[in-house]
C-alpha cells in the first residue's frame, strides 16, 4: 500500500502541503476574527469561516492517495457486480472514503441552525441596543 | 435484538415530543395541555433512564446501534455505569424542572416554544451522556448548545438576556467547532470516531499501528494527532463545564435564563462538559493509551484550572448582590471540585497509588450529582423567594421572605447544607473522599484546597441565607402567589440531597463500581468486550 509522501516533492505534493497550511492559517485568522473584532456580523463571518474551513479539512482527510498524480482518487462506487478479495483493495486504495463527507453534510447543517440563531440574537441586540459593537453593548449594559 | 430497546428508543422518541411542539402551538391555545404533555414527555424520559441504569447495573453495559449498522461503521449508544447514573440523575431532575416550569410559567402564552425548546434540552443532555460515537457527541453537544443559547435569551425584548445569549452562543460555536477539527485529526490518524475502537486502537497503538493514509506525514504522526484532537476536545469541554479560564459567560447567561432553566443549565448542563473530559481521559485516552506523558500534562493542567475556578468562584460568590448571579458563582465553585476530583488519574497515582485514583474518581463522580441536586434545588428556591419578594432578584430585595415560608427555607437550607458539604450530606462525603484522594496521592496542598474554597464559599452561603431568612426588612409580599407545587418540588429534592447523605456507605460503593466500569482496565475491558460483541453479532448477521 502507497501511502501519502510529503518529501517526494512533486507539484501535487506541494499543493497538497498548500492546501493544508491554508487551511490552517484559515482557522487561525477566523479565530483572531472571533475573538478580537468588535463587530457582532464581523464575528459571525469570521465564525463561519472557521467552520467551513474546518470542513474543507475533512472533506480533504477523505482523500486517499490524492498527490501521487499517477493514480487520482475515484468516486466511492465499486463497479465490479461480484468483487474478488483484490478488487475491493484496489478500490480502498484510491476510493476517496465518504464518512468525512457524510460528517461534514452533518456539521454543515448543524453550522446552518446556530449561525441562523446568531443572526436573529445580533438583529435582536440590534434592535435593544441600536449598535452591534460588543464594546458599546457591553458599556450600555452598564 | 433491534426491537424496542429502552437504550435507543429513549432519545429519539423525546426528539419526536419536542420537535412536534411548535405544530401543536398553532392547533391548541390551551396553555394547561402543554404544561401537562411536557411533564408526560420528561416522566417517560425519567422512567426509561431509570430502567436503563437499572438494566446496566444488573446486565452490564448496553450497546445500542442504530438502523442495526455494525459499530465502527453506525452510530451506537454505549451505556457503561458512569453515563446510565449520570443519565438517570439527569433525567429525574429534569422531571422535577419541567414540573415547576408549569408552575412558573402559568401564564405564559408562548409556552409551546419554551417546552420544545426544554425538552430539546433533554435530548441533547441525554444524547451527549449516552453516544458511544465522537461525531455523534459533537451532534448531541450541538444540540445541548443550540438550545441552551436560545433559552438563555428566551426573553428576547430583555437586553440583558440577548446579550448573555449572543456572548453563550457565538463563543460556544467556536468551541464546537473546534472539537470539530478535532474529531477530524483523530479520524484522519486512527480511522474510527467510534469510542470503544478509538480506546482500543489507542490503547494497542504501540502493538498495531493502525496504516493511514497520512502515515509519515504532519497528519498521520498519532503523538501529533492526539495532543491536537485532546487540545481542541478538551478547550470545547472545559467551555461547556465553565472551568477557569472558559467561565465568563456563566455568569452571565445562568441569571438571565428562566429560573427553572438556570436550575438546568447550572445543575446538569456543566456535567455534560465534564462527563465528556472524563470519558476522552479515562476511556477512550485512558491510562493504557500510548499517550502517557500528554495525558498526565493535560491532568496536571486540568488540576490547576479546578483549583482556580473553585477559587475564584468561591471568592466572586462572596460579593455578589445578585441571588441567582451568587448561585451561578457557586456553580463555577463546584465544578472546579469536580474537576479537581477527576484530574487525580496521572500515571504516576495510577502507579503507586491506586486508592488514590478509585477515591479521586468517586469523590469527583459523587461530587457532580450532589451538586446537580443541591444546585437544582437551590435555583428553584431562588425562583420561589424571587416570585415572592416581587420579582426582583437582588439580596436586599428579598429581605426574609423566606421566614414566612417555613418549607422553603427548610428546602434552602438543605440544598446549602448539600453544596457546603455540612456532614450528614452528600456534599460532605463527596468533598472528604477527594480530600482523602489527595491526602492518600501524597498531594496535602490540593486537600487544603479543597478545604479553602468549601471555607471561602461559606462566606456567600451564609450571605445568602442571611438574606432569604433572617434578614429583617419589608419585603413586598405578593400574597396572591400560591406556591405549594414548587416547594412539594423542592422539598422532593432537598430529600433527595439528604438521602445522597444518609445512603452514603451504599452510594460510596456504588460510585466505586461506577469508577470500576471507566476508569480501571477491566472496566475499559468490558467497554470493548461489549462493542465487539455488538459488532461480531451484527456481522454475522449480514453475513448469514
Amino acid at each position: 500500500m502507497r501511502f501519502l509522501k510529503v518529501r517526494n516533492m512533486d507539484i501535487n505534493g506541494f499543493l497538497f502541503v498548500f492546501m493544508l497550511s491554508t487551511i490552517m492559517l484559515n482557522l487561525v485568522i477566523s479565530l483572531y476574527g472571533v475573538f478580537a473584532r468588535p463587530s457582532l456580523i464581523k464575528k459571525i463571518i469570521a465564525l463561519t469561516i472557521l467552520s467551513d474551513s474546518g470542513n474543507v479539512l475533512a472533506i480533504a482527510v477523505g482523500f486517499r492517495d490524492w498527490p501521487s498524480g499517477w493514480s487520482p482518487s475515484t468516486p466511492p462506487v465499486l463497479n465490479v457486480t461480484s468483487p474478488k478479495a483484490s478488487d475491493v483493495v484496489s478500490f480502498a486504495r484510491v476510493a476517496v472514503d465518504p464518512l468525512p463527507q457524510a460528517l461534514v453534510l452533518t456539521a454543515v447543517v448543524i453550522g446552518l441552525a446556530v449561525m441562523l440563531f446568531l443572526v436573529f440574537l445580533t438583529l435582536q441586540i440590534y434592535r435593544l441596543y441600536g449598535t452591534t459593537d460588543v464594546r458599546k453593548v457591553a458599556k450600555l449594559k452598564g | 435484538m433491534i426491537g424496542l430497546n429502552s437504550v435507543g428508543v429513549l432519545v429519539p422518541s423525546l426528539v419526536g415530543f419536542a420537535f412536534i411542539l411548535p405544530l401543536l402551538g398553532k392547533l391548541i391555545k390551551n396553555v394547561k395541555f402543554f404544561h401537562i404533555y411536557a411533564a408526560l414527555a420528561s416522566l417517560w424520559a425519567a422512567i426509561l433512564a431509570t430502567y436503563n441504569a437499572y438494566l446496566v447495573f444488573t446486565a452490564g453495559t448496553q450497546v445500542y446501534p442504530f438502523g442495526g449498522w455494525p459499530p465502527p461503521l453506525g452510530i451506537a449508544y454505549e451505556l457503561d455505569k458512569l453515563n446510565a447514573l449520570l443519565g438517570m440523575v439527569t433525567a429525574l431532575v429534569m422531571l422535577a424542572i419541567t414540573i415547576y416550569s408549569a408552575w412558573y410559567l402559568k401564564d405564559y402564552e408562548g409556552v409551546a416554544y419554551y417546552y420544545t425548546l426544554l425538552l430539546g434540552l433533554e435530548v441533547g443532555l441525554i444524547g451527549c451522556l449516552y453516544t458511544g460515537d465522537a461525531f455523534n457527541l459533537f451532534v448531541m453537544l450541538e444540540v445541548l448548545s443550540i438550545s441552551a443559547y436560545a433559552l438563555v435569551g428566551f426573553y428576547r425584548s430583555k437586553p440583558e438576556a440577548v446579550e448573555a445569549a449572543i456572548k453563550y452562543g457565538m463563543f460556544g460555536a467556536v468551541a464546537t467547532t473546534l472539537y470539530f477539527v478535532g474529531l477530524v485529526f483523530i479520524y484522519a490518524t486512527f480511522g474510527t470516531l467510534n469510542m470503544a475502537d478509538l480506546a482500543f486502537k489507542l490503547t494497542f497503538y504501540v502493538y498495531y499501528p493502525v496504516p493511514n493514509p497520512f502515515s509519515g506525514t504532519f497528519f498521520g504522526n498519532p503523538y501529533v494527532a492526539s495532543a491536537v484532537a485532546l487540545a481542541l476536545a478538551l478547550w470545547a469541554f472545559t467551555y461547556k463545564s465553565a472551568a477557569f479560564p472558559n467561565h465568563f459567560w456563566l455568569p452571565d447567561a445562568h441569571p438571565e435564563a428562566p429560573t427553572p432553566v438556570s436550575a438546568a443549565l447550572s445543575g446538569l448542563v456543566v456535567n455534560v462538559g465534564v462527563y465528556a473530559i472524563v470519558r476522552f481521559l479515562y476511556t477512550i485516552f485512558g491510562p493504557s493509551a500510548f499517550v502517557v506523558q500528554l495525558r498526565d500534562a493535560v491532568l496536571i493542567a486540568l488540576l490547576v484550572l479546578g483549583i482556580a475556578s473553585g477559587l475564584i468562584g468561591a471568592l466572586m460568590m462572596v460579593v455578589q448582590e445578585d441571588i441567582k448571579r451568587l448561585l451561578a458563582y457557586s456553580t463555577i465553585s463546584h465544578i472546579g471540585l469536580v474537576l479537581v476530583g477527576v484530574a487525580i488519574g496521572t500515571s504516576s497515582t495510577l502507579n503507586q497509588n491506586s486508592l488514590a485514583y478509585v477515591l479521586g474518581l468517586a469523590g469527583g463522580i459523587y461530587h457532580m450529582v450532589n451538586h446537580t441536586l443541591g444546585k437544582a434545588l437551590l435555583f428553584l428556591v431562588s425562583g420561589i423567594l424571587i416570585a415572592l419578594a416581587g420579582g426582583s432578584r437582588k439580596l436586599d430585595d428579598i429581605g426574609g421572605v423566606g421566614r414566612r415560608y417555613p418549607l422553603v427555607s427548610l428546602a434552602l437550607f438543605l440544598g446549602v447544607f448539600q453544596l457546603l458539604g455540612v456532614p450528614p450530606f452528600g456534599g460532605f462525603f463527596s468533598k472528604l473522599l477527594i480530600y482523602s484522594a489527595y491526602m492518600e496521592a501524597g498531594m496535602p496542598y490540593v486537600s487544603l484546597m479543597v478545604i479553602l474554597i468549601s471555607a471561602i464559599s461559606l462566606l456567600g452561603y451564609v450571605k445568602l441565607i442571611y438574606a432569604s431568612v433572617f434578614k429583617v426588612g419589608s419585603p413586598k409580599v405578593e400574597q396572591t402567589t400560591k406556591v405549594s407545587l414548587p416547594t412539594a418540588i423542592v422539598l422532593a429534592l432537598g430529600i433527595a440531597c439528604l438521602v445522597t447523605g444518609l445512603a452514603t456507605t451504599y452510594i460510596t460503593s456504588m460510585m466505586f463500581d461506577v469508577v470500576g466500569s471507566f476508569a480501571t482496565p477491566q472496566g475499559v475491558y468490558d467497554y470493548w468486550q461489549s462493542f465487539f460483541n455488538t459488532l461480531l453479532n451484527l456481522a454475522s448477521g449480514v453475513m448469514r
